[in-house]
């Protein structure tokens, strides 16, 4: 499974990922001999992929990332969200290949062996599949329709979802949730009311690149079929209370702002 | 990025690996902000001098940078370092603090960097004119070459500035663009005019607007006062370019209505020393920040002739630049019966946690790093106050 991001500092490295979930100062989050991470679960960047949202604090951080190189400590590669001045400067200095405008390090766990080509802004997560999938969002008198997962469902056992699925081949996103839509419900819509670009999601070894949409409908009464267990009509404040498919209270907030 | 065949041929490393790395950042800091092209710049000037703030990395990186051959391309000069080169002792640095320090100067000469190393280099050694694309870091100097002197630069850090020195060019973005240099809002000043009410206005916009372009309504700084103003808001916000109506070159290009205005007066003025002042006594009292320019130093000589200083637990530093210190032999004689006159090097990048906790000084950006980058409870007061402690 390959993702395109954008070139920061060239090379190729291959490596296990140590991943950081909040922004990053090189200076006091990372010494600059031994390659041990102060912050965060700790570990260490020496020799492998680190992922971390974005760089702040100190410009001396730079330096930091070249004093880490000296030593023979320094990441594989770095891979941001988004690049600021600090941590680019560094890694251009100190030869670490880094990319950045990866949708979300989300994606990323500890331990994941991933490849990066630098040179062409790519990365690769060994071993996880890219599947596509659309997610909708039904919604009536202020309230979503949610559906109950069984337990014997393959992707997010047990978990609350909008109304899901896989997107066959020569299908747009669109036509998929259509069909899904009226599969799993047996209402029929017509053209979404609103659209978010993908949202990732990992699932082991999956990476769903989901495609949300949102429906407002007056009248609907959801006929499910046997893919789900059980639905509900749901307040939207309520979605953050329920055991969710990950990303639902996000995308159903992102949906109704548009 | 759009390239022209002769920056092709460096990226491909045809000129060299330094040349080839060199293009590699500016190129890379170009695509963040979102550069399309590289733009020729007449000048640079470097920050990252002190081995205090740029440590074992820096110093190795300098280091390597020297052995593979780098050379700047334009005129450029540095910014203060850690200590007086002849006068450290003094400053109670230590011989090993001292040995990298002129290891690090002496790398940043040999890529032909002119050392005089001053935060003021627009006073002599580096003097940019209206118009001229530059590649300035050191926030202080920066924002006054852009907005007293229409020069244009953007934020440059130490690494990306040599680079752009070494290329001759830098990433055409942000400030070097006519329409990043308008005013984002108007600010109605309402200060007594002292070099010191100067301080404490940058000090309040920084506060009341973080970023942007201020268009300043009310003053008339002279060079002395734009150099603080520009320093002050630079440490207590990030503005890198602001307008005076009347005083600087570009005020008058641009339209301000519909703008915001913000009202600074007594009350904000009062808020931003409240914020300065966390201690009522000092070990070491700092003046220079930025560098003392020839005027300052001989205002200063003028009110202390004749004066005594009545403390000895209280050390005077006096920071400006070689040129300046030089130029005003004079005045040295005076200021010199009250504490060293030091050149190179200023209170922020000097390693004084070692030796003071308590540090007073009449400048709003050092009263913002005193306590960060040097941990020291900070005294931020007009001169003349200052003084008044000692004697």
């Amino acid at each position: 499974m390959i993702l395109k991001g954008r070139t920061i500092s060239g090379g190729k490295a291959k490596g296990e990922v140590v991943k950081i979930d909040e922004p990053l100062s090189f200076l006091g989050g990372v010494d600059g001999a031994t390659g041990e991470i102060r912050v965060g679960n700790g570990g260490n960047v020496a020799g492998r992929i680190l992922v971390f949202p974005k760089g702040k604090g100190s410009t001396v951080g730079s330096f930091v990332m070249y004093d880490l190189m000296v030593h023979g400590k320094a990441p594989a590669a770095v891979i941001n969200e988004s690049a600021e001045t600090i941590v680019a400067t560094g890694a251009v200095i100190s030869s670490i290949p880094m990319v950045d405008r990866i949708p979300t390090i989300d994606i990323f766990r500890d331990g994941d062996v991933v490849s990066v080509d630098a040179d062409e802004g790519v990365v690769e997560i060994e071993g996880v599949e890219l599947k596509e999938a659309v997610s909708s969002a039904i919604m009536m008198n202020d309230k979503v329709l949610m559906l109950k997962r069984p337990d014997s469902c393959r992707s997010f056992p047990g978990r609350w979802s909008l109304v899901a699925g896989k997107i066959e081949a020569g299908e747009t996103p669109v036509e998929a949730a259509r069909r899904e839509i009226f599969e799993e419900t047996s209402i029929d819509v017509g053209t979404p009311d609103a659209a978010l670009r993908p949202i990732y999601v990992r699932e082991d070894a999956v990476l769903w690149k989901v495609h949300p949409f949102l429906y407002r409908t007056n009248m609907a009464k959801p006929v499910i079929n046997d893919e789900n267990e059980g639905f509900q009509w749901a307040s939207v404040e309520d979605i953050g209370g329920m055991n969710t498919v990950p990303e639902t209270e996000y995308a159903v907030n992102e949906l109704l702002r548009k | 990025m759009d390239f022209t065949r002769e920056e092709e041929a460096i990226l491909r490393g045809e000129e060299g690996e330094g040349k080839r790395k060199a293009m590699e950042l500016v190129t890379a800091l170009g695509k963040i902000y979102g550069a399309e092209d590289l733009i020729d710049i007449t000048s640079a000037h470097l920050s990252g001098a002190s081995y205090k703030t740029i440590g074992d990395g820096g110093l190795k990186y300098l280091e390597d940078m020297v052995a593979g051959g780098a050379m700047v391309s334009v005129p450029s000069t540095l910014n203060p370092v850690g200590m007086d080169r002849g006068r450290w002792a003094e400053m109670h640095i230590s011989p090993e603090f001292a040995e990298k320090q002129l290891r690090i100067i002496e790398l940043y000469g040999s890529m032909g960097i002119k050392t005089t190393c001053s935060c003021t280099p627009y006073t002599g050694a580096n003097v940019p004119t209206l118009g001229d694309h530059v590649a300035w870091a050191e926030s202080s100097a920066l924002s006054f070459v852009n907005s007293y002197i229409g020069a244009r630069t953007n934020r440059e850090g130490g690494p990306g500035a040599l680079a752009a020195a070494i290329l001759g060019k830098t990433a055409n973005y942000g400030l070097h663009l006519d329409e990043n240099r308008r005013p984002t809002v108007v600010i109605d000043a309402d200060i007594d005019g002292s070099v010191f009410s100067y301080s404490l206005l940058g000090q309040a916009v920084g506060m009341a607007i973080g970023g942007g372009v201020p268009y300043f309504k009310g003053i008339d700084p002279c060079v002395e006062e734009a150099k603080t103003l520009s320093a002050a808001m630079a440490a207590s916000g990030s503005v890198a370019l602001w307008h005076a109506e009347g005083v600087t070159p570009e005020a008058g290009n641009h339209d301000i209505s519909g703008l915001e205005v913000i009202h600074i007066g007594k009350d904000e003025l009062e808020a931003a020393y409240s914020k300065l002042n966390t201690v009522d006594d000092v070990q070491l009292i700092a003046l220079g920040c930025p560098h003392l320019t020839e005027k300052e130093m001989h205002d200063i000589a003028t009110f202390l002739k004749g004066k005594r200083k009545v403390r000895d637990d209280v050390e005077i530093w006096f920071c400006t630049s070689a040129e300046v210190r030089e130029r005003c032999p004079d005045d040295v004689r005076i200021m010199e019966e009250f504490g060293p006159v030091l050149a190179d090097t200023c209170m922020v990048v000097a390693p004084i946690e070692g030796t003071f906790e308590r540090t007073g000084t009449n400048s709003a950006k050092a009263g913002n790093y005193l306590p960060t980058l040097c941990s020291q409870k900070a005294m931020c007061r007009d001169f003349v106050k200052l003084m008044e402690v000692v004697m």
